[in-house]
This record gives structure tokens, C-alpha cells and sequence, in this order.
């Protein structure tokens, strides 16, 4: 079964190609999704970045205390519609939370830490959460919080560790870890899974599924695999919302063709065998 | 004013000048509020803010000379205004930190000399202004020192954590803009005050080497902070006393300088054969 298939082939199919976690099985119909109550809703959101249009009228909803997934090609406007709802950037339309004004935590693609900076995880941890100079030295109290949110992420073991000698995976867990201290009631994370390998990414959607019921989550995704098999909820972005619903309506050849803006063909796989490559003699036999 | 010769009776014990003991003291408040900002400064990658903003006291003092201020007024309003106008144009004009930093150096300095060059009767203190002398600290910029010292604890105690965050990862602050401001502010306030007191070179040179010593050496944010301080102490007074030896009989300022850049050698030569500390 090729990558194309495996994504949209029915949920229920156990051979589907998902190395991130077996897949799930259905547990609620498509039908009552749509009742799950929204945490946010957008309606009519446009952005610009300079003169260009990233976002036109994005309408779309992420469930309350279920994981939704944006999907869609680079420059689609994933990452704007993030900052978005995280009020950095303007924007046209209305963005609805419910409740009113959550508290947000979020995990930006993998940051540029400064690799010889002389600051350690838990201290790093320490400067959003405490007003008390990291030069005094962590109390038992925030040590303990700290701990707390790392064991929470399966990172307790890096907390005196440099934080620019962290790999991706850790580097993610440990920003994870800083999100849950805000005590998030919305946690925004922006493709995590960037420059993580395999057992990272695994681990990270693991702690994630933990997760769902805790708080809503929105993700932004370029790994459909991944979409499919932890997404609850997608929605297929590309500068306005091509469709939004469960992981079997999205993940539908015409859906995911409109949303990445390619030809059905070179998305699953039916494009011509390419010719042999003819290798030619060095010049010197010719001779 | 209260009087400062008790505290310079108590330093005859080390040196019998009296500009030697106000040196000391001078040297002892500008290493403790420029080693946290120069720790500030390393995080944000901006080794280069003290200096851009220590050579704009060229320009502040011409301004204050072309439009009749006290010079040491406009040198920090002057120095104020540029802090805050190479946050601005790392934040909102996008342009990459080194390059704002070079070209607000450049347009500083440009426009100090282009105004003192049509004062020349006016020119003859600039080497005090620019080069400074750490021999020649008096009681006004002591007590200016110790304002500065006052300052810099309250900044370290409140909002060290928000400007470290801000420097390293910017993502986890809500609210940013005044953050940045006001690392802008402070530092620009700090490198000003510094150079006014003993000369841009020594002020610089103190603000960034010290700094950049500890972060050798340092394993964790706290050390990184202590061992800065430790670092800029003891080669302020250390280069103080070989200026002062018959056998060295150098300019204070440049002997700090060599003794804090001898100590950034030795603390790289330790981080290679021993490891961090």
C-alpha cells in the first residue's frame, strides 16, 4: 500500500501505513462530532503580512477538550492563523472563545536556542513562571512545580540539563513542559514534531493523547500520518479553510488535492513510472 | 550630600592617593551594575549594544555643546533615545540585530563628529568624554555610580526572569514590546552613565568581557550571573592595583581592560582541559 493509500484508506483498516501509534478506532460517529461544543470559533478571519493576503475568510471551529489538527501546504497560513488566535499579529473577523479569555499555552516550532547559553532546563522553566531572579537560585516550591510539569512530559531527567545541548525530542518536551505551567486551558502547539525523529514524534503525540481530555488542543501539522491517526478534529487550510470535520470526511483524495493545490495524481501516486537513467561512459573510454 | 570621606579614610589602608581610593570605590559600583548587564546583554546576543550606545556619547555631547544643554544631560538623553531606537528597529523595521546595532554605531559617531567639527574650540574635552580616566572619578559620578548600582537591582531583582525569557524565547511572553524596551533602556542607561564615569572603553570593555568570561565557564543561569560579577570585580580592582605598581605605572583603564581580557584567556584555557564549572 503506498503512503496516498495508506492516508486515505478507512480508519478501520489495520494495515494502514502509521508509525506513529496503532491506529485508533472510531469510538464516536461523524454525526456527533458535530455536537461536540466548540472551544473556539472563527468567523470571517482574514490576515495580511505586508501586502499579501495569508488568510480570507477563514470560518471554521476547534471542538472543546478534543485535539484539532490544521493541515495544509507552506504558506497555506497555519502558523498566521495561529498567531492569530494568540492575538500577535491583526486580523479582520471574530475569534470566539468559550469560555472567554483562556489561557493559552503554546509550543512554537523549535526555537534557536543559543547552544552555549549558560542556562538549564528547569531554570529556563523558572523565568515564565516566577518573578524571583534565577540568580538567587530556584525555591522548593517552584523546583517542585517545575518537576512536576517535566516528569509530566516524561523530561525529568533533563531538568539540570544545558538547554542548548537538548535534542529536538527533548527540546519539545521541555517546551511542552512550559506551556502545561501556564496551566493552559487552550494548548497551541506549531508543527512540534520539526526536526524530532521518530521515537520523539511518537512520544510527543503519546503525551498528547494523555492530554485530550484535559484540554483542547490545536496542533499544526505537516505529517498526515500523524493528522489521522491523533486528530479528532481537521481542518484543511489553505489561506481559507477548504474543509472542516472528522479524520475520514478530510482525508478524501478530491479534500486533501484542494487543500495542498496539486493534481490528484502526484498526491496519490499515479503519476507515469519516471525512464531509467542512462548512464553514460566517462569521456575517456571514448577517446 | 552626605559626605563620602569616612568611606575614603577606611580605603588608606590600600592606597594613600586620594584619587586611587575614589578609583577603587568608582571601579567596585561600575562592576556591579554593568557585570548583570552585560549577562543581559550575551543572552540577547548584543555584545555590541554597549558599545554602539558608549560612542553615541560623541554625538550626545556635541548636541548638548551645539544647542547650549549640560553635555551630561544630552549624552543620556541622547544615549536613551538610541537604546530605544535600536529596539525599534530590531522590532518593528525588521532589520537583524548586528545590523541595527552597526548602523546606528556608524550614524551615532557620524553625526558627533559632523557637529563637533564645526565647534573646534569645543573639542579639546573630548578625550576625557571618550577615552575617560578612571583615576579621575570624583564624587559626583560616585554618586551617579551608586544611583546606577540602585537602579540595576531593582531591574535585577523584578524583572530579571521576563528579560532573560525575552531574550532566549521570546514565544513564552505574552506581552513583549515593553520587555524589549526596557532591556533597551536600562542597558543604554547603563552604558552611558558607565562611559560618563570612566570612558567608553573601559565601560564597554567591563560590560562585555566579564560577561562573556562567566558564560566560558558557567554550567547554569545562576552562575552565569555570579561569575560575571566575581569576574568584573576582581579585574576592576585588580587592573587597578598593576596600574599603580612602579613597575607597570600604565593607564588604569587599560590595565582593567588587559587584566579582564587576561582572565577571559584563562577561563578559556580552563574550559578546555578541566570542563565548565
Amino acid at each position: 500500500m503506498s503512503l496516498a493509500e495508506s492516508l486515505t484508506a478507512p480508519s478501520s483498516d489495520a494495515s494502514s501505513a502509521n508509525f506513529v501509534s496503532p491506529q485508533k478506532p472510531i469510538l464516536v460517529s461523524a454525526a456527533d462530532r458535530h455536537d461536540w461544543p466548540p472551544a473556539i470559533r472563527l468567523a470571517g478571519l482574514g490576515a495580511t503580512l505586508g501586502e499579501f493576503e495569508v488568510l480570507r475568510d477563514v470560518t471554521a471551529q476547534f471542538p472543546k477538550g478534543r485535539q484539532t489538527i490544521i493541515i495544509g501546504p507552506n504558506g497555506g497560513g497555519k502558523s498566521t492563523l495561529i498567531h492569530c488566535l494568540l492575538g500577535q499579529i491583526p486580523h479582520q473577523g471574530q475569534i470566539h472563545f468559550a469560555p472567554p479569555k483562556p489561557r493559552i499555552g503554546y509550543v512554537p516550532q523549535r526555537p534557536d536556542f543559543d547552544r552555549y547559553l549558560p542556562l538549564t532546563s528547569a531554570e529556563f522553566l523558572a523565568l515564565g513562571v516566577t518573578k524571583r531572579p534565577i540568580w538567587l537560585g530556584l525555591s522548593g516550591p517552584i523546583r517542585r512545580r517545575i518537576k512536576a510539569a517535566l516528569d509530566l512530559v516524561k523530561a525529568g531527567a533533563l531538568a539540570d540539563k544545558p538547554l542548548g545541548g537538548l535534542s529536538g525530542g527533548e527540546t519539545q518536551r521541555v517546551l511542552l513542559a512550559a506551556a502545561l505551567l501556564t496551566d493552559p486551558d487552550i494548548l497551541i502547539l506549531d508543527e512540534p514534531a520539526t526536526g524530532v525523529d521518530v521515537y520523539g514524534e511518537q512520544l510527543l503525540c503519546e503525551l498528547l493523547e494523555g492530554f485530550k481530555n484535559s484540554f483542547t488542543v490545536i496542533m499544526v501539522s505537516h505529517d498526515l500520518a500523524t493528522a489521522r491517526a491523533h486528530g479528532d478534529w481537521i481542518v484543511a487550510l489553505n489561506r481559507r479553510v477548504i474543509e472542516e470535520g472528522p479524520p475520514e470526511k478530510i482525508f478524501q483524495p478530491t479534500i486533501l488535492s484542494a487543500t495542498f493545490g496539486l493534481h490528484q495524481g502526484l498526491i496519490f501516486g499515479q503519476h507515469p513510472e519516471p525512464e531509467p537513467r542512462k548512464v553514460e561512459p566517462p569521456r575517456s573510454c571514448c577517446r | 550630600m552626605l559626605s563620602l570621606e569616612p568611606l575614603y579614610s577606611l580605603l588608606g589602608a590600600f592606597y594613600e592617593p586620594m584619587f586611587m581610593r575614589r578609583a577603587m570605590v568608582g571601579l567596585f559600583l561600575l562592576s556591579l551594575a554593568v557585570s548583570g548587564a552585560g549577562v543581559l546583554a550575551l543572552s540577547r546576543r548584543m555584545a555590541f549594544f554597549p558599545d554602539t550606545v558608549g560612542h553615541s556619547a560623541l554625538a550626545g555631547l556635541a548636541i548638548g555643546l551645539t544647542v547650549g544643554l549640560d553635555p551630561r544631560l544630552s549624552v543620556v538623553v541622547f544615549g536613551l533615545f538610541l537604546g530605544m531606537f535600536i529596539v525599534f528597529l530590531t522590532r518593528k523595521a525588521k532589520i537583524s540585530s548586528d545590523a541595527s546595532l552597526a548602523l546606528v554605531f556608524s550614524g551615532a559617531v557620524a553625526l558627533g563628529l559632523a557637529l563637533i567639527s564645526r565647534q573646534p574650540r569645543n573639542a579639546a574635552g573630548l578625550n576625557r568624554w571618550l577615552l575617560g580616566d578612571v583615576l579621575t572619578v570624583g564624587d559626583g559620578e560616585i554618586w551617579a555610580l551608586l544611583v546606577l548600582d540602585i537602579l540595576a537591582l531593582v531591574i535585577f531583582a523584578w524583572h530579571y526572569n521576563r528579560l532573560i525569557l525575552s531574550s532566549v524565547f521570546p514565544a513564552g511572553l505574552a506581552s513583549r514590546a515593553w520587555v524589549d524596551y526596557l532591556f533597551g533602556v536600562f542597558l543604554a542607561l547603563v552604558s552611558v552613565l558607565a562611559v560618563q564615569a570612566v570612558g567608553v572603553l573601559l565601560a564597554t570593555a567591563l560590560l562585555v568581557t566579564p560577561a562573556a568570561t562567566s558564560r566560558i565557564l558557567a554550567k547554569t543561569g545562576r552562575s552565569f550571573f555570579w561569575l560575571a560579577l566575581f569576574f568584573s570585580l576582581v579585574s576592576g580592582q585588580l587592573g587597578l592595583w598593576l596600574s599603580f605598581q612602579p613597575g607597570v605605572n600604565a593607564s588604569a583603564g587599560a590595565t582593567v581592560v588587559l587584566t579582564s581580557l587576561f582572565f577571559l584567556a584563562l577561563a578559556a584555557l580552563y574550559r578546555k582541559l578541566v570542563g565548565r564549572v
